[in-house]
């Protein structure tokens, strides 16, 4: 092969650093911002660090919003949904992409037609449908709902991670005598992990971030979600951009921990479920 | 067996298509109910009105003013994050630590709340912020540039910031594309005397299109969907000129309490969507979806 330009290789290395300054600069700019003193935030031309260090915006924020509560809420849906996705998701998925039955083509198109509506469409009418069933105010409404909008994605997630596991394990551990549970669970969701958990995450994340059906289902202030109790401080506050810039870290530093530890797993996994064949 | 395998199947669907149909089947039978309807808020009495609702609907210049914003929103967002795509994943296509490392954080903008989204582009961009201090620092501006003062300048900084958050979720998956194209395809060709860039453009991109057809057809019905950013940026505004779709339907409904109208509208961009996904099947893509055991 002939050798690189070195003209061209720098000006790659240029792109990529512009690249890189846009993707992470905003964080950086929020973080040093959520320690800056009032007068600091404000100042202009502005400094690119504190000049002097406080912690004055997040003892405000925890002073004038609910943020326990809000995170408490926030993690209480994502988890229960998480549960719920992953669950209905593998044992649809299993029966689609490995069983032969009457009807499965039907059943996947209707699927995917459901990932494909519109969620928001469906606020309306599910605010009804939550109403008839007692659910209005409860976090439970916030859980089915988001179970609808992850579920058929994630089913479409796991093919590609049926699809590696080879057959023939299945029909060794039948001839063992294992009967269908049996090898489900020993078997399948043991080679399973990677679908599972990169589904999971996605689950997570999608829920973690879901804003027009939390911002109208939930009533009372207390019982809001993050994303939906911090945007309050919004309107409140639009000036005190130490204080939201303490919220915006504190709403993204959960996800951010969370990412840190299976970032890897679940970015392989996305390309992996969405990159079959 | 044969009946022992599709009932064991239909058992372990079950849960999921109750759970589809209680929330997505009822909800739309009642949509169509409501759009027949003249209801104002929830709980109030609602009487039949026939096509009312949708004779204001497509007679209203803003519906159809949120129409063309969502046109024009669709193909900005399409575009800017295609580019930044392909441009992000052809220069981390070659291995290294720092590429390995990028591969998973650039993904960051897209895990964090749009609401988070919001506050550090309003921050940034606000009179007194960062990007307007290097413009004037570097002599691009005189005065501040209020980014969402004019409808169409607030379309553009709504498009970027939506962009910013949405491209590195593509770069990721066509860049693991790429990387599963094998290199000895490009080498081979570059051996007959092809340039780097024909191999590009003659052996990769068309070995990309099953992914590009996936990513075009879910990245538009993400970008469509999009509600969020939108509302916390700009109410939709200013003088209705960032009002996608999504921000009338939940304008009509809780803002102007007109709950007919909105689940009439809801009806009509139902239609549009269904068409497009349509005409997106017809030229090929639903093999990719048909799944072999």
């Amino acid at each position: 092969m002939r050798a690189r330009n070195p003209l061209r290789s720098a000006g790659s290395w240029v792109l990529l650093l512009l690249i890189v300054v846009l993707v992470f600069a905003p964080f950086y700019w929020i973080g040093s911002s959520s320690f800056k003193t009032p007068p600091d935030v404000i100042k202009y031309p502005p400094s690119l660090f504190p000049p002097t260090w406080t912690l004055q915006n997040f003892q405000k924020l925890f002073a004038s919003t609910d943020y326990p509560s809000y995170l408490t809420s926030s993690l209480f849906i994502a988890l229960a949904t998480t549960l719920i996705t992953v669950t209905l998701a593998t044992l649809a998925a299993y029966a689609i992409y490995r069983l032969e039955f009457p009807g499965r083509l039907t059943i996947l198109r209707l699927m995917v037609g459901t990932y494909v509506f519109p969620s928001i469409l469906l606020l309306i009418p599910l605010f009804q449908v939550m109403v008839q069933l007692g659910l209005i105010n409860s976090l439970w409404s916030l859980v089915v709902a988001n179970v609808t909008f992850t579920a058929p994605f994630s089913v479409w997630l796991m093919r590609a991670f049926l699809e590696s596991i080879p057959l023939e394990l299945e029909e060794a551990a039948a001839i063992d005598g294992a009967g269908f549970f049996q090898t489900l669970g020993l078997v399948i969701l043991p080679l399973l992990r990677p679908g599972l958990a990169t589904i999971a995450i996605y689950t997570f994340i999608t829920v973690w971030t879901e804003f027009p059906f939390a911002s109208q289902f939930i009533i009372d202030d207390a019982k809001r979600p993050l994303p939906v109790g911090l945007a309050a401080i919004i309107g409140q506050y639009q000036i005190d951009w130490g204080l939201l810039a303490a919220g915006a870290v504190f709403m993204a530093l959960p996800v951010v921990i969370l990412f840190a530890f299976v970032g890897r797993y679940f970015v392989e996994g996305l390309t992996t479920g969405a990159l079959k064949e | 067996m044969r009946w022992r395998t599709s009932f064991l199947a239909y058992l372990l669907l079950a849960p999921l298509l109750i759970w589809l149909a209680v929330t997505i089947a009822v909800p739309v039978g009642y949509l169509v109910y409501l759009s027949f309807t003249d209801m104002g808020i929830f709980g109030t009495s609602a009487t039949f009105s026939g096509l009312e609702n949708f004779k204001d609907v497509l007679r209203s210049e803003r519906f159809w003013q949120a129409g063309r914003n969502t046109l024009v929103w669709i193909v900005g967002n399409g575009l800017a994050q295609v580019t930044l795509a392909f441009a992000v994943a052809r220069l981390l296509y070659r291995r290294s630590a720092l590429t390995n490392f990028l591969q998973v954080w650039i993904i960051l903008p897209w895990v964090v709340p749009g609401v988070a989204a919001v506050i550090i582009w309003r921050w940034m961009l606000s009179s007194i912020g960062i990007v307007n201090f290097g413009l004037e620092a570097t002599r691009l501006v005189d005065s501040p540039v209020s980014f969402f003062a004019k409808p169409s300048i607030a379309m553009a900084t709504t498009i970027a910031i939506n962009s910013w958050r949405w491209f590195p979720l593509l770069a990721v998956i066509l860049l693991a594309a790429l990387r599963n194209i094998p290199s000895e395809l490009r080498e081979a060709a570059m051996v007959d005397g092809a340039t780097e860039n024909q191999t590009w453009w003659y052996i990769v991109l068309p070995l990309l299109r099953p992914v590009l057809y996936v990513l075009g057809l879910l990245g538009t019905l993400w970008s469509a969907n999009i509600f969020d950013v939108i509302w916390l940026l700009t109410k939709g505004g200013p003088s209705g000129g960032t009002t996608t779709l999504p921000v009338y339907l939940y304008e009509e409904a809780f803002a102007r309490f007109s709950l007919g109208t909105s689940a009439a509208g809801s009806v009509v961009m139902a239609v549009f969507v269904l068409g497009f996904v349509m005409l997106f099947l017809r030229y090929g893509w639903g093999r990719e979806l048909g799944g072999r055991r």
